[in-house]
């Protein structure tokens, strides 16, 4: 039987997630993975070609009025790293961006 | 005073309005319990046992909870407080803000005496998950109390509360209430605001009371249900007073049972006492009736699609970079990944990683899409049964609780939540209710679905069969 | 060689609160001061949809003739970026507020109109800045104001063939947004941003290879980088190297594009709807209440002020670049009606004092009935054309009448003829030798002894009278 999910597609997915999978993490993990997904599969086998998805409508939206939010030091005061007012990571310049 | 001690918050109301008992006595014995207690049942993983203490001094014996404690679990946010998750990844975060419900509970006058354990990001069926300690349950230390709300079911259980409050995303609520002998309640979705909670199934979380008796689950849905501008999901609905809803026969109502989990294999005393509590209802002046519900068995894999899905991105703002554990890599990928990697157990990030993949390009319609339809198609059908029937009766857990450790393949801990996920995708409520012990004395947990915005009525049945079956009033 | 240009423009809504929490949306505030648990992506946080948000994205999708959708729903993009809190943006993917619509623009190839394709409804991500923009080795800084600022992404057909059609495209979307109070169009505050697809084919009936341009900081600089990537995958055809699918940064200061990563797998957003709101349903009474309200368009303004007005289309297209201006130009010939020479004194004598003053029209005290009372005294000979120049400043300044400052000024014309036949006289006196050829029928000296006039005056002598005059008196 074909598998659901191989090596290649743990590495990509987990790479999305920004998850390390270690060598030794590898083996067990394909295998739960492979085992878990073959069975949420056997949905494949329900008939929905008839399903209207009903999800339900916003009852209300916010009124545009500021309201207060957190101060600085509330928000952020547990970041890893801060330099004057701002938050500091590694440079991630053309990386991927939006 | 011990012997007298109330058992129930209705109880515990009553004694406090009357003058027979103040909140802080109350609270010095409930942290006698505690302090002799928890250090074998490891309910909680914060105490804040000193400032629930002048909180319940400060308590308006006239407020509607009067002083009493009531635990949260520590996925909860309450301003000022550690809200782990029971994950390293927050393992020294504090809440800047509070959830809603947690509001509403201090509000009308909960004191907390501390933040109760949990599966990690409540993604367990067990409590065994949690990054720090597992909990046990109180009926029998050698055994799981359950989970994800594992911790806040002990604490009631073992008299560390008189109430708890869980989050329940596939049962989280009702499968450790069965398993400890009390009440959990699961409300329709929508009716208490999930602001606050730290999101695991966004579309299927929902917050709920842990009590010892259902009106006491009653008493604490009326201080929480209500709606939230703050949460889109809550829903506007006309004011209901759940424990004046309450009613003592089940006379003219429909009980229905679902044909297509008659088949599943349960353990025999609970069987049994799906037998008891039918032939109760019908003593009460209630119908039993046969409902079928086709795709009842789908729901457990549609769940097992639709909740990784969304806690692969709810879970993706623990990243390192504005809270919570932080581990430096060479660059930020790699920085994400360590943070990630340290912070995460190996539960959460299996379901992290089911999660991107079902959502991923080429996966999608085969699982993510293909599972929302299915839980629309269950959804359908399940209204469709409780127009023919006023609730479902099930039971919450296929088994009692297991021993620590006994089950450790994934799936079949998966497995277990059959009788308890259907009601989390249709959004409908659920209670699970003490329905007797097996053999080893352990508790059973039987579980009442009804219909969407039913949950006073749901709490009156529910009253009637744990009434019937030996609960208290 | 064709080029097929397409944009995606980022259009910041006018809201005093951001998309999804109640932060202000102010611009140029300490760095991480409008933060909240929602905006920061704190743990159990949850988004709240702005009301005025959806209304200000369906009246400028109603106004760009697209199909406002009464559902939608909103989505959640995941990728993971220091400055996007939550690890995914909420947008809309499957189920837009808008689709279809068209925005006109006039180029060389003529009037022509750019299909749309869709429009949704998004949140920004916060502000990054990189140690390319200053010294931080190898860091960088994030601010949170801008994360979660509302959004409307507009995307267009690739209908455009240019970089300048590109530009009137954005020029005129900037107009309309501004029109209709939807957003302030400030691309240096980030209101309106905007990532272009080039691809150039050497076969008209083919479409090339899709390259995107990022970071295009100015409407010049879209037309700059679309210039540059034209003749760039032009000479890639030319040489034969291959065209890559990828993403290209504008280097500002080059004028130049490099490639920034190439579009492969790992830009799999996973989008998936978002459960934390329900579906936006649009009440259909106010949807057909935003089209009913709509105003006449920049557009159809501008047209109208050329077909019926008989506007030079550069004065139209003066006219109309704001709505207050259009506004005040049709207040002020309802009062002085002649067009043209309001259009042509709005034109050159009001838009330079505003440009002196670095004000727009409301921020002055200029009124439509000022202006109007101003042309009417020059008409009406009270006043010379070259003092109304004097008077204007007042006008715009003060706000005074035109009769006040005329008379503050001493600039009355004189038209009393006593006083101007003393003046004549005395020209007639002092310039025998003009005098004489005048009378010896050389006409065009008659202009020299009025411009004499006219000194003895102080200028404020009525010129047609002071030729009337001296006519008169010389025959
Ligand atoms: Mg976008
Ligand atoms: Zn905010």
């Amino acid at each position: 039987m074909a598998m659901i999910i191989d090596k290649e597609t743990l590495e990509h997915v987990a790479s999305l997630a920004r998850l390390e999978i270690t060598p030794e993490e590898e083996g067990p993990l394909l295998g739960d993975l492979e085992r878990i997904l073959g069975y949420v599969a056997q949905l494949s086998s329900v008939d929905t070609s008839a399903i209207v998805s009903k999800r339900p409508a916003m009852t209300e939206l916010r009124p545009d009025e500021p309201s207060a939010g957190l101060t600085r030091e509330a928000g952020l005061g547990g970041a890893p790293a801060m330099r004057d007012a701002f938050v500091v990571v590694r440079n991630v310049m053309g990386g991927e961006d939006e | 005073m011990s012997s007298e001690l109330p058992r129930t918050l209705k109880q515990y109301r009553h004694a406090v309005r009357a003058h027979e008992l103040s909140a802080e006595e109350y609270l010095d014995e409930t942290r006698q319990l505690i302090e002799r207690g928890d250090p074998q049942v490891k309910a909680f993983l914060h105490l804040r046992l000193d400032a629930a203490r002048s909180d319940a001094q400060a308590a308006d014996p006239s407020s509607p909870l009067a002083g009493a404690p009531i635990a949260v679990k520590d996925n909860i946010m309450m301003a000022g407080e550690r809200c782990t998750c029971g994950s390293r990844i927050l393992e020294h975060y504090v809440a800047p803000y509070s959830a809603t419900a947690v509001r509403s509970l201090l509000a009308a006058g909960a004191v907390v005496p501390g933040k109760t354990n949990l599966d990690e990001f409540a993604m367990g069926s067990s409590t065994e998950n949690s990054a720090f300690f597992p909990t046990h349950n109180p009926t029998d230390l050698t055994r799981v109390p359950g989970g994800s709300s594992g911790g806040s079911t002990a604490a009631v259980a073992a008299g560390f509360a008189l109430g708890a409050i869980g989050s329940d995303t596939g049962g989280s609520v009702r499968q450790p209430a069965a398993f400890c002998g009390v009440v959990g309640f699961k409300p329709t979705y929508g009716l208490v605001s999930r602001y606050g909670l730290v999101a695991f199934g966004s579309s299927l979380d929902c917050i709920g009371p842990i009590a010892r008796s259902v009106r006491d689950a009653a008493i604490m849905m009326n201080v929480m249900a209500a709606h939230d501008p703050k949460d889109a999901t809550s829903v506007k609905r006309p004011h209901v007073d759940f424990e004046a809803a309450l009613q003592p026969t089940l006379a003219g109502k429909r009980v229905g049972i679902i044909r297509e989990l008659q088949g599943l294999d349960v353990q025999p005393e609970i069987a049994a006492a799906m037998e008891t509590a039918r032939k109760a209802a019908v003593k009460s002046g209630a119908s039993i009736v046969d409902v079928r519900v086709p795709h009842i068995l789908s729901a457990l894999p549609a769940y097992y699609i639709i909740a990784p899905a969304e806690c692969s991105a709810n879970l993706g703002r623990f990243d390192g970079v504005r809270y919570g554990l932080h581990v430096d890599g060479r660059d930020m990928t790699e920085t994400y990944s360590r943070t990630r990697n340290a912070g995460f157990g190996t539960e959460v990030k299996r379901r992290i990683l089911i999660g991107a993949f079902v959502l991923s390009a080429g996966y999608y319609d085969a699982y993510y899409k293909k599972a929302s339809s299915v839980r629309q198609l269950i959804t359908d059908e399940l209204d469709a049964a409780l127009q023919s029937a006023d609730v479902l009766l099930t039971p919450t857990t296929p088994t009692t609780a297991f021993r620590l450790g006994a089950v450790t393949d994934a799936l079949e801990m998966y497995k277990a939540d059959v009788f308890t996920i259907p009601a989390n995708l249709a959004g409908v409520p659920a209670i699970s209710f003490p329905a007797g012990k097996d053999a080893a004395g352990l508790p059973i947990g039987l579980q009442l679905m009804g219909p969407r915005w039913s949950d006073a009525e749901l709490l009156s049945s529910a009253n009637v069969f744990f009434t019937a079956l030996g609960g208290e009033s | 060689m064709t080029t097929t240009i397409g944009l995606e423009i980022h259009v910041q809504l006018a809201t005093q609160t951001k998309m999804f929490c109640g932060c202000s949306t102010a611009f140029g505030d300490e760095p991480n001061t409008h933060v909240c648990p929602v905006c920061l992506g704190l743990p159990g946080a949850l988004p709240t949809l702005n009301a005025q948000a959806v209304r200000l994205a369906t009246r400028i999708a109603t106004a760009l003739g697209c199909t406002v959708h009464e559902v939608s729903e909103f989505s959640r993009k995941n990728y993971f970026y220091p400055d996007l809190p939550k690890s995914y943006q909420i947008t809309q993917f499957d189920r837009p507020i808008a689709t279809g619509g068209s925005l006109p623009i006039v180029t060389e190839r003529g009037a022509r109109s750019v299909r749309l394709t869709r429009a949704h409804i998004e949140e920004d991500a916060g502000k990054s800045m990189h140690a390319a923009d200053i010294t931080l080795g190898g860091e960088t800084l994030v601010d949170f104001n801008r994360c979660g600022m509302p959004l409307i992404e507009i995307v267009t057909e690739p209908d455009m063939q240019s970089g300048d059609e590109a530009y009137e495209f954005l020029r005129n979307l900037r107009r309309l947004v501004r029109w209709l109070g939807v957003s302030s169009g400030d691309m240096e505050k980030g209101a309106m941003r905007c990532d272009v697809n080039v691809s150039v084919s050497p076969d008209p009936a083919k479409r090339g290879t899709k390259v995107e341009i990022k970071n295009l900081n100015s409407f010049r600089s879209v037309k700059r980088a679309i210039d540059y990537e034209e003749q760039r995958q032009a000479q890639c055809l030319t040489d034969c190297t291959p065209i890559m699918t990828e993403t290209r940064h504008f280097d500002e200061v080059q004028g130049t594009t490099t490639s920034m990563r190439s579009k492969e797998a790992s830009n799999d957003y996973r989008y998936f709807p978002e459960p934390d709101l329900p579906l936006l349903q649009l009440d259909p009474t106010e949807l057909e209440s935003v089209r009913t309200q709509m105003p006449e368009l920049p557009w159809e303004v501008q047209s109208r002020f050329e077909r019926d007005l008989g506007l030079s289309p550069y004065d139209a297209a003066l006219l109309t670049e704001e709505r207050s201006t259009a506004e005040f130009f049709q207040q002020t010939i309802a009062l002085y009606d002649n067009p043209k020479k309001v259009a042509s004194y709005m034109g050159t004598e009001v838009a330079r004092l505003l440009n002196e003053r670095g004000k727009t029209l409301t921020e002055t005290q200029l009124t439509p009935v000022a202006l109007a009372g101003l042309l009417t005294m020059v008409e009406d000979n009270a006043i010379s054309n070259t003092a109304s120049k004097d008077v204007l400043p007042l006008l715009v300044d003060t706000g005074t009448t035109p009769m006040e400052a005329v008379r503050s000024l001493g600039l009355e014309q004189v038209s009393d003829t006593s006083a101007l036949e003393g003046f004549a006289r005395e020209v007639i006196a002092e310039n025998t030798t003009q005098v004489d050829q005048f009378r010896n029928g050389k006409e065009a000296v008659l202009a020299f002894l009025v411009g004499q006039l006219m000194k003895k005056s102080k200028g404020k002598a009525n010129p047609k009278l002071a030729g009337d005059t001296l006519r008169r008196l010389l025959k």
